[in-house]
C-alpha cells in the first residue's frame, strides 16, 4: 500500500515552521532595507558605491530569507530545494549580467554622446 | 490601453469575420481538401468500431503516463508530417523561383508561392517542427520510458501530465486553426522584430503564433516540474544515481533546462504582446524601446532550448547503442558529467545567433569562447559512443542504423557549429543556408534518434515489433534525402544565397536546387515508407509478439517489465542491485524471475479535468488572437475555475487488489495500454480515504 | 559469456520490493511546488534583465525616468504592508504546527488585509501617475517599470485568490493532508513574494531614486 496513515500535522516541513526563524526574517528585512532607503535618500554615498553597497544588502537579505523563511539547509528534507535554488543562481547572474554588459557595449558602439541641450528622443506621440 | 486595431472589431466576434477565412486561395483549398480526407479517414472508422467512448474513457481522460507519452508522440508525428509538408513546399517555391526568367504561377511572379504566403510557410515549418513535433515526441519518450527505468508506477503528477499534454496540443490546434481562419505569422519562427510589431504584422498571424507558443510553454514547464521531481523522488528502493540509466540523466539535465529557460520566452513574448495589444514601447523603433531586447530574450531562451532538444537525443544514443553493441556503454560518468556540463554552459552562449548585431569585438570574444567549449563535452561523448561499439558485437537493426546515421550527422552539424562560432565566419555566413544546412544536421540527428527511439521501444509499449525491412527502406530513403539535400545546402551557403527568400536571383543556383528537389522527393517517398511501416507491422503483428526482452541484449530496467507493458507497470517494485540492472540480473540467471506474491496496487484515477483546461486554453488562446474578449476571459476563468474546483474534489486513485494483480499478471493477454483497464471516471464511494 | 560468472551461485538477493514504497506525498508535492517557484524567479529574471536595458534616459523619450517617478519613503509603507503579510502567514502556519485552526485563520485573514493595503496603495501610485499622463505606452521605461511591479501586484492578487479559497477550505476539510499541503506551498509562494519586493524595492525605487 503506497498511502500514508500518518498524521499530515507531524510531517517536518510543517513542523519546521519557527516564530524566531520567522519574526528574525522579518526583523532582518525591514532593518536591511530600512537601512538601504536611509542611505539612498540621505545621499552619504556617490552613486556608484550606493549601487554596490544596497546590491550587496539584497544579496545578504535574500539569503538570510534563504534561512529563515524558507528553512533551506541541506538535510534530507530540503537538500533538493537548496540545490535546485543554488544551481539556479549562476543562470541569473549570466543572463542579467551578460545582457547588461551586452547593451551597455552596445550602446557605445552605436549610440551618440549625449550633448547638452541635444533631445535624445523625438518627443511627439503617436 | 488598448492598442486601436486597423479594420473591423465588434464585441461578440472580435476581430474575426467571413474575410479572414482564405476561401480563394487554391493552396488552402488543397490543404483544406486533405485535412478533411485525413479527418474523415480518422473518424469514420472511429465511429464505424464505436470507439468513441473507448477513446474518451481510455485515452482522452487518462493519467497513466504511457498513454499520454503515446498520445504526445502521435500528435508530434502528425505537426511533423505538416512541417515536412511546409518543407516541402519551401524547396518547391525555390527550384521553381531561380533567376528573372523564372515562371509564375498561381498568384506568384515566380514560383508559385506569392511573398506572403511563402514567409508564413517557412514561419510555420520552424514553429512546427521544434515546438509541436520535435519537442512533444521527446516530452512523449521521456514520459513513457523514465518512470520505467527508475521502477517508478507513474509520474509524480499525474493529474498535471495530461494538462501539460492537452496544453500542448491546445497550442498546436491554434496553428492548425491560423491555417483555414486568418493566416499565420510572416515573420519566422524567430519572430523578428520589429516585423512582429503591430504596425508591420497588423493581421492576427503574428499572434496565433505568440499565443500558441504561450500556451505550450506553460505545457512544457509544467512537464519539466512532473519529471524533474518524478526523477528525484519516485526512483525504486536501490535506484542511487549512481545506478540510474543515462537516458534517465539526460532527462533530467533536460527538463533542468526546460525549467529555467522556458521562463524567459514566456517574457520575451509577453513584453511583444504588450507592444501588440497595449501599446507599449518595450522593443518599438521609437518612444524609448529598444529592438535588440527582443532578440537579446529570445535567445536567452532560444539557445538553451536547442540543448533542450539534442541532450534527449544524446540519451537516445546512449541507451540504443550498448543494447546493439552488447557492450555497456564506455564511461558512464563522464557521459553525465558532459550531458550537465553541456546544459550548464549552454546558458552563456546565446549571443552566437547574433553576433553581427554590434555588440562589438570583446562580447562576441566572450560567447565564441564559450560556444566553442560546448564542442568538448559534445566531443566527449561522440568519442564514448565509438568506444562503445569498439570491440563490441553490433546488430545493425534499424535502431541502431539511425543511431549510426546520427552520430554521422552530429559530426557535420557539430563541425559546422563550432565554425559558425567563430565570428569572424560568422559574419560572411550569417542570415545564409549555411546556417539552415547546419542546424538542420543538428535537428536531423534528433530526428534520427526519435526514429531509432520509436522501433527501439515501441515492442515494449504495444507487445510486437515493427518490419524490419520497411523500416530499412524508411532509413534509405531518409538519408539518401538527408545527403542530397543538405549537402547542396552547404554549398549554397557558400554562395552567397540567403535565407528566407521566396525567389532567388542567382540561376547559376539551379544545379545545386535540383539537386535539392531531388533530395526531398526521397523525403516523400520516406513518407510513404514509413506509412507502409506501420502498416506492415501493424496487419502482422501476431506473427512479431515478443517478450519482455524483445531485443535480447537489452540492459536497463524498463526491459523487466511484460511486453506490452501492463498498465501498472510493475507487479511489484522491482530492487535495484547495479546499473543496467537487467543485464546484472540476466547474468546472474535471474531475469525471469517473477514475484511469487502481489499486493495491492493503488492507482491514479482517470479525469476530465485536463481535457477541459486544454479546451479553455484554446478558447483563451483563439480569443486573444481575434480579441474576442468574451472568449478570452472565459477561457482564463474555465481554467482557474478547474483548477479551484479539482482542490476541492480530491481523487486518491483506487485501488487494484493482490488477487486481481495475480490475475491480470498470470493471464494470456497482458493488460495492456490498448485495452480497457478499469479506470473508471470519478464516483465516490469507490475512492480511497487519504 | 558463459564461464564469465563465477563458480559458486550467487545467492539471489530481494528482487522484489514489498510494502511502502518509502514515497513522501508531501514532500513531492512541495518540491513540485518549488521548482515552479524557480521558474517563477526567472520569470521575474527575465523581467528584471528587460529592465535593465531600458533603465536608461534614452528609454525615456522625454518623459519621466526613474528618479521622476519613483517615491522611496513612500513605497515604504508598501514594504512594510507586505512584509507584514508574509510574517502574518508565516505565522499561521506556526499555528499550524498544533493543528490551532483558528490561529491558523486568523493569520491568514490578516495577511489578506495587509496584502489588499498594499495592492491598495500600489492602485492609487499608478492612478496618480495615469491621471499625470506616465501611461505604459508612453515610453520603454515606463513600458518595463509597469510590467515589473505589475507583475508582482499579480503575483500578489493569485496569493490573495488562493488564501481565500484556504478561509473555505480549511473548516469544511480540517487540516487534512491535501489541506496541509496548500498551506505549505501557499507559504513557499508568500515568502517568495517577499523576496521579490526586496529586489524591486531595492533596484527600482531606491536605484532609481539614486
Amino acid at each position: 500500500m503506497a498511502t500514508h496513515q500518518t498524521d499530515p500535522l507531524q510531517h517536518p516541513e510543517v513542523q519546521q515552521a519557527s516564530l524566531r526563524g520567522y519574526v528574525a526574517g522579518y526583523g532582518v528585512t525591514m532593518i536591511g532595507l530600512l537601512l538601504c532607503l536611509l542611505l539612498t535618500e540621505s545621499h552619504a554615498l556617490a552613486p556608484l558605491p550606493l549601487l554596490s553597497t544596497i546590491s550587496g544588502i539584497a544579496l545578504v537579505l535574500l539569503i538570510a530569507q534563504a534561512f529563515l523563511f524558507f528553512g533551506l539547509d541541506f538535510s534530507r528534507y530540503h537538500i533538493w530545494k537548496s540545490v535546485s535554488i543554488i544551481l539556479t543562481v549562476p543562470l541569473f547572474v549570466l543572463s542579467i549580467g551578460l545582457t547588461v554588459w551586452m547593451f551597455h557595449e552596445l550602446d557605445g558602439l552605436t549610440m551618440l554622446p549625449e550633448m547638452p541641450g541635444m533631445s535624445m528622443q523625438p518627443t511627439t506621440l503617436q | 490601453m488598448l492598442v486601436h486595431l486597423q479594420g473591423p472589431w465588434n464585441p461578440i466576434f472580435g476581430r474575426l469575420t467571413l474575410d479572414s477565412i482564405p476561401y480563394g486561395n487554391p493552396i488552402i483549398q488543397f490543404a483544406f481538401a486533405l485535412t478533411v480526407v485525413a479527418g474523415i479517414a480518422v473518424v469514420v472508422p472511429t465511429l464505424y468500431y464505436r470507439k468513441v467512448g473507448y477513446i474518451f474513457r481510455e485515452w482522452l481522460t487518462t493519467v497513466d503516463h504511457k498513454k499520454i507519452g503515446v498520445m504526445y508522440i502521435i500528435f508530434g508525428l502528425v505537426m511533423m508530417f505538416r512541417g515536412f509538408f511546409d518543407g516541402l513546399m519551401i524547396r518547391t517555391q525555390q527550384v521553381l523561383a531561380d533567376g528573372p526568367n523564372s515562371p509564375g504561377l498561381l498568384e506568384a511572379q515566380h514560383g508559385y508561392l506569392p511573398p506572403s504566403h511563402f514567409d508564413q510557410i517557412y514561419s510555420s515549418h520552424g514553429t512546427l517542427m521544434i515546438l509541436f513535433a520535435v519537442t512533444p515526441i521527446l516530452t512523449g519518450l521521456g514520459n513513457i520510458i523514465v518512470p520505467l527505468q527508475i521502477g517508478a508506477r507513474d509520474m509524480a503528477f499525474p493529474m498535471m501530465n495530461a494538462i501539460s499534454l492537452f496544453l500542448t496540443m491546445a497550442g498546436g490546434m491554434l496553428i492548425m486553426a491560423s491555417l483555414f481562419i486568418g493566416d499565420f505569422s510572416q515573420a519566422g519562427w524567430v519572430g523578428l522584430i520589429p516585423l512582429t510589431e503591430l504596425d508591420f504584422s497588423p493581421s492576427a498571424g503574428v499572434d496565433y503564433w505568440m499565443w500558441a507558443i504561450q500556451i505550450s510553454s506553460i505545457g512544457t514547464t509544467l512537464n519539466a516540474i512532473n519529471i524533474i521531481t518524478t526523477i528525484v523522488g519516485m526512483r525504486a528502493p536501490g535506484m542511487r544515481w549512481d545506478r540510474l540509466p543515462i537516458f534517465v540523466w539526460t532527462t533530467l539535465s533536460t527538463n533542468i533546462i526546460g525549467l529555467t529557460a522556458f521562463p524567459i520566452l514566456g517574457v520575451a513574448l509577453a513584453l511583444l504582446g504588450a507592444d501588440r495589444y497595449l501599446g507599449t514601447h518595450f522593443y518599438t523603433a521609437g518612444l524609448g524601446g529598444n529592438l535588440m531586447l527582443y532578440t537579446d530574450l529570445f535567445w536567452i531562451w532560444g539557445h538553451p532550448e536547442v540543448y533542450f532538444l539534442v541532450l534527449p537525443a544524446f540519451g537516445i544514443l546512449s541507451e540504443v547503442i550498448p543494447t546493439f553493441s552488447e557492450k555497456p556503454l564506455f564511461g558512464y560518468i563522464t557521459m553525465v558529467a558532459a550531458t550537465f556540463a553541456i546544459a550548464g554552459i549552454s546558458w552563456a552562449v546565446w549571443l552566437h545567433h547574433f553576433f553581427t548585431m554590434g555588440a562589438g569585438p570583446w562580447v562576441n570574444s566572450f560567447f565564441s569562447v564559450a560556444t566553442m567549449l560546448v564542442g568538448i563535452p559534445t566531443g566527449v561523448k561522440v568519442f564514448n559512443w565509438i568506444l562503445t561499439m569498439y570491440r563490441g558485437r553490433i546488430t545493425y537493426t534499424t535502431p541502431m542504423l539511425w543511431c549510426v546515421g546520427a552520430i554521422l550527422l552530429l559530426l557535420v552539424g557539430g563541425l559546422t557549429g563550432v565554425m559558425l562560432a567563430n565570428p569572424a565566419i560568422n559574419y560572411t555566413v550569417h542570415n545564409s543556408v549555411f546556417v539552415i544546412a547546419h542546424f538542420h544536421c543538428m535537428v536531423l540527428l534528433i530526428a534520427f534518434t526519435i526514429f531509432a527511439a520509436v522501433i527501439y521501444w515501441f515492442p515494449k509499449v504495444f507487445g510486437f515489433k515493427l518490419d524490419e525491412r520497411s523500416g530499412t527502406e524508411f532509413f534509405a530513403t531518409f538519408v539518401i534525402g538527408t545527403i542530397l539535400v543538405f549537402t547542396a545546402m552547404f554549398a549554397l551557403g557558400f554562395e552567397g544565397e540567403t535565407r528566407r527568400l521566396d525567389y532567388l536571383y542567382d540561376p547559376q543556383w539551379k544545379p545545386m536546387l535540383i539537386i535539392e528537389e531531388v533530395g526531398i522527393m526521397f523525403y516523400c517517398l520516406s513518407v510513404l515508407f514509413f506509412a507502409k511501416l506501420f502498416y506492415v507491422s501493424i496487419r502482422d503483428r501476431e506473427k512479431n509478439l515478443v517478450g519482455a526482452d524483445p531485443w535480447g541484449t537489452a540492459r536497463t530496467l524498463e526491459w523487466l517489465t511484460h511486453s506490452p507493458v501492463p498498465f501498472y507497470n510493475f507487479a511489484v517494485t522491482p530492487r535495484i542491485h547495479a546499473l543496467d540492472e537487467l543485464t546484472w540480473r540476466r547474468d546472474r540467471g535471474w531475469d525471469e524471475v517473477q514475484p511469487e506474491t502481489y499486493e495491492p496496487i493503488h492507482m491514479p484515477r482517470n479525469t476530465m479535468i485536463p481535457l477541459i483546461i486544454g479546451v479553455f486554453a484554446f478558447g483563451f488562446g483563439f480569443g486573444m488572437v481575434w480579441r474576442i474578449w468574451w472568449m478570452a476571459g472565459f477561457g482564463l476563468l474555465g481554467i482557474i475555475a478547474a483548477v479551484i474546483f479539482r482542490s476541492f474534489t480530491p481523487d486518491h486513485g483506487y485501488i487494484i487488489s493482490a488477487e486481481e494483480v495475480a490475475r491480470l499478471e498470470g493471464g494470456k493477454e497482458p493488460a495492456s495500454i490498448i485495452k480497457e483497464n478499469h479506470a473508471p471516471l470519478p464516483h465516490v464511494e469507490e475512492q480511497v480515504v487519504p | 559469456m558463459m564461464d564469465a560468472r563465477a563458480t559458486l551461485p550467487e545467492k539471489q538477493p530481494e528482487l522484489w520490493h514489498f510494502g511502502h514504497d518509502g514515497h513522501d506525498p508531501i514532500a513531492t508535492k512541495t518540491l513540485g511546488f518549488w521548482l515552479y517557484m524557480i521558474s517563477d524567479a526567472l520569470i521575474f529574471g527575465g523581467i528584471f534583465a528587460a529592465y535593465g536595458v531600458l533603465d536608461h534616459g534614452m528609454n525615456d523619450a522625454g518623459g519621466p525616468g526613474a528618479a521622476q517617478i519613483v517615491h522611496p519613503v513612500a513605497a515604504f509603507w508598501q514594504t512594510i504592508a507586505v512584509l507584514t503579510s508574509v510574517l502574518a502567514y508565516s505565522l499561521a502556519t506556526v499555528a499550524m504546527k498544533t493543528g490551532n485552526r483558528s490561529g491558523v485563520m486568523l493569520g491568514i485573514v490578516v495577511s489578506i488585509l495587509l496584502a489588499c493595503i498594499f495592492l491598495g496603495l500600489e492602485f492609487n501610485d499608478f492612478a496618480t501617475l495615469f491621471a499625470q499622463g506616465n501611461t505604459p505606452d508612453r515610453s520603454g521605461f515606463l513600458s518595463v517599470f509597469f510590467l515589473l511591479i505589475a507583475t508582482h501586484g499579480l503575483h500578489m492578487m493569485f496569493g490573495v485568490l488562493w488564501m481565500l479559497v484556504m478561509l473555505v477550505q480549511i473548516p469544511r476539510f480540517g487540516l487534512n493532508a491535501d489541506v496541509v499541503t496548500r498551506m505549505l506551498n501557499l507559504r513557499l509562494f508568500w515568502q517568495f513574494q517577499a523576496s521579490v519586493w526586496v529586489c524591486v524595492y531595492i533596484f527600482v525605487y531606491l536605484r532609481g531614486a539614486s
